[in-house]
């Protein structure tokens, strides 16, 4: 007699039940344009926009910040109108 | 025959600012004397003072800023960008459309978190 073998899946643990005691775990990035619900990202808000951009003056990726994909759009928009405009630099000197 | 249709405008300008205030003065009545007689109306002017350029623009380091919200048939601006370009004094321009006149130029930074 054959026994019924079932299958069971993996536990679906999610990452942050478990990820607490890991040094592993990957904290849970959240974008801070969702955060603070804005309509629009000013070129002329050099100041929001200094925080995107490395030392060198490149646009960071948002795996890193954790912009969504929605903001990371008007936010690229917004960076190279301020470059265009002398607000922000294309490339920063050392 | 096609609507005469009009928008509201956002420009940037940078002016030398190596010039005098005197002519400088005259470069920016140059601007917005251009957006007049094309049939436009100046809402808002926004002096920004001279600032740091953060790279050279024909060899000036230094800038002044200008904002200007203005209507203006849409037919008009082609012609006023032509004007910029052969305006000697201004550095560079920026116009595009928007939805409403920021009164104040204050903005909320916005935090990233860690």
């Amino acid at each position: 007699m054959q026994q019924e073998r079932r299958y069971s899946p993996p536990s679906t643990q999610t990452s942050s039940s478990c990820g607490d005691s890991s040094p592993f775990a990957k904290k849970k990035k959240s974008c801070p344009f969702t955060a603070a619900k804005v309509k629009v990202i000013d070129y002329k808000d050099t100041e929001t926009l200094r925080q995107f951009i490395t030392e060198r003056g490149k646009i960071m990726p948002r795996r890193i910040t954790g912009v969504s994909h929605f903001y990371q759009k008007i936010l690229r928009k917004a960076i190279k109108q301020a470059r265009y405009m002398a607000l922000l630099p294309f490339v920063a000197e050392e | 025959m096609k609507k005469n249709r009009s928008g509201l405008y956002e420009g940037m300008y940078i002016l030398s600012a190596t010039l005098s205030n005197e002519s400088r003065k005259k470069a920016f009545d140059k601007i917005t004397d251009g957006i007049t007689e094309k049939g436009g109306e100046i809402k808002k002017i926004h002096d920004q003072g001279r600032r740091k350029l953060c790279y050279e623009i024909k060899g000036k380091k230094e800038g002044h800023y200008y904002l200007l919200y203005f209507t203006a048939p849409t037919q008009a601006i082609i012609d006023l960008w032509k004007d910029y370009h052969l305006h000697e004094d201004l550095l560079r321009f920026m116009t595009m459309r928007v939805e409403e006149v920021q009164e104040t130029l204050e903005f909320k930074p916005i935090r990233v978190q860690g």
